[in-house]
């Protein structure tokens, strides 16, 4: 894992954080470019598999918000 | 049958209020003209931080 | 542009301040704009329109302070209005969110409020009546402002009465003062004078106790009313539109969004001053009202939209194509939009990848409609900003090519990408192709969805008899549409046959037998007295409900449900109720006054005791229609002996909007305020001529011993907090009993189960005026959903493949909206499925699905999957 840039992978909830990610660009926040999105339906979509998954893949750290 | 009664409905006003009945009207099967003497609808309401009693955001 | 947020989005040219249009020279937009869409030729036009009904909602104005000189709001930066203070909080406003001051930019310590600028005010201004709105507003400003700078940030808010009326407000009230420490000092200053050598502001008061106190603050913020403008005014009187004391346009407390004029309907601040649910709400009454006027001419006027075929694409190698937006130069001046282009033409798959200017502008909608047919794509991936706003209109254009919508994936390169990294050009680029790459291997597992279509049954059933749910049955009737109305006692009225008079001293007894009557001789109303419903099962159009009535049962089917249940008056166990028959409730007066009972002329003094049972712990909210009425009752009192000595006891006068007039006629009357705290309540003692009262006088600062013959008990609105009733149709209750609706602000007269509605008490105490007009508007709610016969479920929920189904049942109890449970037939008997019109798509069931049966349409496992294998590539 490289300490400096890790890979992030984030599953972001519809109807609230996808939201304020895009409320995070309205309002022309500067965040690092290390973070991929993927939106769900809701956080009660997720799966376990999915943050192994996201792991096995090279992922450094799986946010899931909701 | 005669009936002079026409289905379309003229709202003054693009704040909340307006764009409210606009919504219900529309989706009730009436045409409707919204009417703002602005360039952009949504009122005081837009104008607003957040709202009381819950402080979401008025956007 | 007004503001960032500004819908529609876009710039317009001001004619004053343009060169070009003022001098004839510049013209540089013109020629700068890449899509040539400055014209400097546009002249005002005059359209005539010809239309069926009108409804105004013309909003207010804030009141100008400029000619208050004793705040100098004129002549000071750092007194400013609420409004102004408004933007200063908002992270789109001037200074982003930061909470400074005008004169020097500083963070301030000490901020000041002012209550009722240009309110309850006749020596300063032209507005007796109360805004309604300002404390709310003020104290929700100052928790935001100490959110925003801290703790430390010392926030007072000067007031007369806290008016804190609305649902869930006195709570708020409670926590800003107990758990944000703002202060609250009820006093009206009467000077600002700017301190010298500084840029703060000193003021002078006197506190409660009748002391003279000088206190510095940094800033000043004035909570300024809403009024009618001079414009309106003008408007109202070209229309023909009576107008009330206070400007506003009037109405009548059974009619309270019809103007003065036949088919003119009004809503908003321009009928009295509110706040935004009270607004909506009464924007969907206003609906309704035109509604019922305009039934037999509905769809009259509208358009059908002519939608193509669907082409067949089931089983066809995808072929997908890619659009990827420049925004302007909103994500181009950022990502290397032609670089993602050329990736994106490269991935498996992808048959054609290109780039808009702006994708969602018409032309782009139509070359990419084109495109499709042209090249027969069945996948398409649009790169632009947020699904969140953009999606549907893309998934349109989508079905206008003849492509079925869900065949089709959107992802965020400007709101999560350009528009955060725009220092990073070289790796914003890189997210974005990884962005495309995972969007493009998602949408090739995309199959074609169905969307089911579901009919809707075109009646109503009306929960509760009272004065909302006969309105609402009422306006159903009008409208068009069988209505069932359902009333557990035997007599219709509710709790409106109690009371004696209106705000507006009109009698209710005489509009409600009225109203009865003609719920009673509708031919489209079914009224079912002395029943209670049994059981409701069905869903959204389609309910089927159980009604019995002295043993007889009977099922109907109704669309769409409204919850009229109402609400009791509280019996109170204090002040020696129901000890001696002197000792009464507010409705227990009513009735006297309503007989015209001799007794109350024969009165040489009463006393009212407010908030019995509200604004207490366990009973945590203003019960709202009390202090008007009591106030009301009081002149009633004094009308018909002048002589009486009429006493209010209160803790604060909630007379808003224009019952104000009512407060301030009551003390040109005579009728003595006393207000006292809620830990030095009033002690009543019945004694056999006289009952006596002890309070401590606020003015006096000293216990003072009223000698009455009539106590009137302002109790609490209670709700019955029917938990079966709840649980029939899934909705909300919160902690008093008060049933919650979809959005305190939004959706106010609708549950967030679909098609079912409330309105009237069961909501939140109210008078009989607006219980009307949220009846209304529950009705244009439901009348939205009737009006469409048909509604169709979304296509992105789950289905349980029954093959790999184990019948474990997690599935069953997992479900917070009850689509899954097990077949009960055919060959599949035993194993889950889903309801796919009660399904959200959540995809709880599908995570939690140990054999894998469950798909989730659209969010599928093997999609999700394909996203996060996309990511190995990415840096």
């Amino acid at each position: 894992m490289s300490d400096k840039n890790p890979k992030i992978l984030s599953f972001l909830c519809n109807w609230c954080s996808y939201g304020a990610a895009d409320l995070a660009g309205v309002s022309r926040m500067e965040y690092p470019s290390n973070i991929r999105v993927i939106r769900i339906p809701c956080t009660g979509r997720m799966s376990p598999k999915f943050i192994l998954a996201a792991l096995r893949q090279g992922a450094d750290a799986v946010w899931v918000s909701g | 049958m005669t009936n002079d009664k026409i289905g379309s409905v003229m709202i003054v006003g693009g704040g909340i209020a307006g764009m409210q009945s606009a919504l219900d009207l529309a989706d009730s099967g009436y045409y409707v003209y919204l009417v703002e003497k602005g360039p952009s609808i949504g009122g005081a309401m837009a104008q607003l931080d957040k709202t009381f009693p819950t402080n979401d955001c008025a956007m | 542009m007004e503001y960032p947020q500004a819908v529609p989005l876009k710039y317009r040219i001001d004619p004053e301040a343009c060169i070009y249009l003022q001098k004839g020279k510049c013209g540089v937009c013109q020629k700068k704009c890449p899509v040539d869409a400055v014209d400097f030729e546009q002249k005002p036009q005059t359209v005539n329109l010809n239309v069926g009904s009108v409804i105004l909602a013309p909003g207010f104005e804030p009141f100008s302070p400029t000619g208050l000189e004793n705040y100098q709001y004129a002549r000071h930066p750092n007194v400013i209005t609420s409004m102004e203070f408004e933007r200063i909080l908002s992270a789109s406003g001037p200074t982003t969110g930061h909470v400074v001051r005008p004169s020097d930019n500083a963070e301030p310590e000490k901020i000041a409020w002012f209550q009722c600028v240009g309110s309850r005010d006749l020596n300063r201004c032209d507005n007796s009546y109360c805004s309604s709105v300002c404390c709310m507003y003020a104290i929700k400003e100052a928790v935001i402002a100490k959110e925003h700078v801290g703790e430390s940030l010392d926030c007072s808010i000067f007031f007369m009465d806290m008016r804190t009326h609305g649902k869930e407000f006195e709570r708020f009230y409670e926590s800003a003062r107990d758990r944000s420490g703002v202060r609250f000092v009820r006093s009206r200053v009467h000077t600002v004078t700017p301190v010298p050598d500084s840029d703060d502001l000193e003021l002078r008061y006197v506190t409660e106790k009748g002391e003279l106190k000088t206190e510095i603050f940094n800033m000043l913020v004035l909570s300024v009313g809403l009024q009618t403008s001079p414009e309106l005014v003008e408007l109202a009187q070209n229309l023909d539109i009576e107008l009330t004391e206070g400007r506003f346009a009037a109405t009548d407390a059974f009619s309270p969004v019809e103007t003065s004029r036949p088919g003119i309907f009004v809503s908003g601040a321009f009928q009295g001053p509110k706040d935004i649910p009270q607004s909506v709400v009464d924007s969907s009454a206003a609906s309704s009202a035109a509604g019922e006027l305009l039934a037999d001419v509905r769809n009259t006027r509208t358009k059908e939209k002519k939608i193509p075929p669907e082409t067949e694409v089931t089983g066809d190698r995808p072929k997908i194509g890619v659009f990827i937006c420049q925004c302007g130069t909103n994500i181009a001046g950022v990502v290397d939009v032609p670089q993602v282009v050329e990736y994106a033409s490269a991935l498996p798959y992808v048959e054609l990848a290109t780039d808009k200017l702006f994708a969602c502008s018409q032309d782009a909608q139509e070359s990419m409609s084109e495109m499709i047919r042209e090249k027969g794509l069945n996948r398409i991936v649009v790169a632009a900003c947020t699904p969140k706003t953009h999606e549907p209109l893309f998934q349109e254009t989508l079905t206008d090519a003849g492509l079925n919508k869900y065949l089709f994936e959107m992802t965020n390169i400007r709101n999560q990408d350009s528009w955060v990294h725009k220092n990073n050009p070289e790796l914003a680029t890189e997210k974005a192709k990884d962005l495309v790459r995972m969007a493009v291997s998602k949408v090739s597992l995309q199959e074609p969805l169905e969307e089911l279509e579901l009919g809707v049954h075109p009646a109503a059933m009306v929960v509760g008899g009272g004065i909302a749910g006969m309105t609402a049955a009422k306006s159903f009737a009008a409208q068009g549409y069988e209505t069932h109305l359902v009333e557990r006692g035997d007599r219709l009225g509710g709790q409106a046959r109690n009371i004696f008079h209106t705000a507006k001293g009109d009698s209710v007894s005489e509009k409600l037998e009225e109203l009865i009557r003609s719920v009673e001789s509708s031919d489209k109303i079914h009224v079912h007295m002395n029943t209670a419903l049994k059981d409701v099962e069905g869903f959204v159009g389609n309910f089927k409900s159980l009604l019995s009535s002295n043993g007889n049962e009977k099922e109907v089917e109704h669309g769409v449900t409204v919850l009229a249940t109402g609400a009791e008056a509280y019996k109170p166990d204090e002040y020696g109720y129901g000890t001696d028959d002197r000792i009464m409730t507010s409705l227990e007066l009513d009735q006297k006054l309503k007989e015209d009972d001799p007794v109350i002329k024969g009165l040489n003094a009463a006393a009212f005791i407010q908030c019995v049972g509200s604004r207490e712990p366990g009973r945590m909210y203003c019960s709202r229609l009390c202090c008007t009425h009591s106030v009301e009752n009081a002149l009633e009192l004094k009308k018909r002996n002048p002589e009486m000595n009429v006493y209010v006891l209160y803790r604060d006068i909630r007379t808003y909007g224009e019952k104000e007039y009512l407060y301030r006629d009551a003390r040109k009357t005579g009728v003595i305020f006393i207000r006292y705290s809620p830990d030095d309540k009033p002690v009543v003692k019945a004694g056999k001529d006289k009952i006596t009262i002890t309070a401590t006088d606020h003015v006096l600062q000293m216990p003072v011993e009223l000698e009455v013959d009539l106590v009137n008990l302002a109790t609490a609105v209670i709700p019955y907090g029917d938990e079966k009733l709840a649980n029939f149709f899934k909705v909300p209750m919160n902690e008093d009993g008060f049933f919650i609706e979809k959005h305190a602000k939004l959706g106010p007269s609708e549950f967030s189960t679909d098609g079912v509605y409330l309105c009237g008490l069961a909501h939140y105490p109210k008078p009989i005026d607006e219980s009307i007009a949220q009846a209304k508007a529950a009705v244009s709610r439901a009348v939205t959903l009737l009006a469409r016969k048909t509604v169709y479920s979304s296509g992105t929920i789950a289905q349980v493949d029954q093959q790999l189904c184990a019948t474990c049942g997690v599935c069953v109890s997992i479900c917070p909206y009850s689509a899954p449970s097990f077949a009960e037939e055919g060959r599949f008997a035993g194993k889950a499925e889903i309801n796919p019109a009660l399904c959200k798509g959540c995809g709880l069931c599908t995570a939690s699905c140990r054999s894998g049966a469950i798909h989730l349409k659209g969010f599928d496992t093997d999609q999700i999957f394909s996203q996060i294998f996309g990511i190995d590539e990415a840096i």
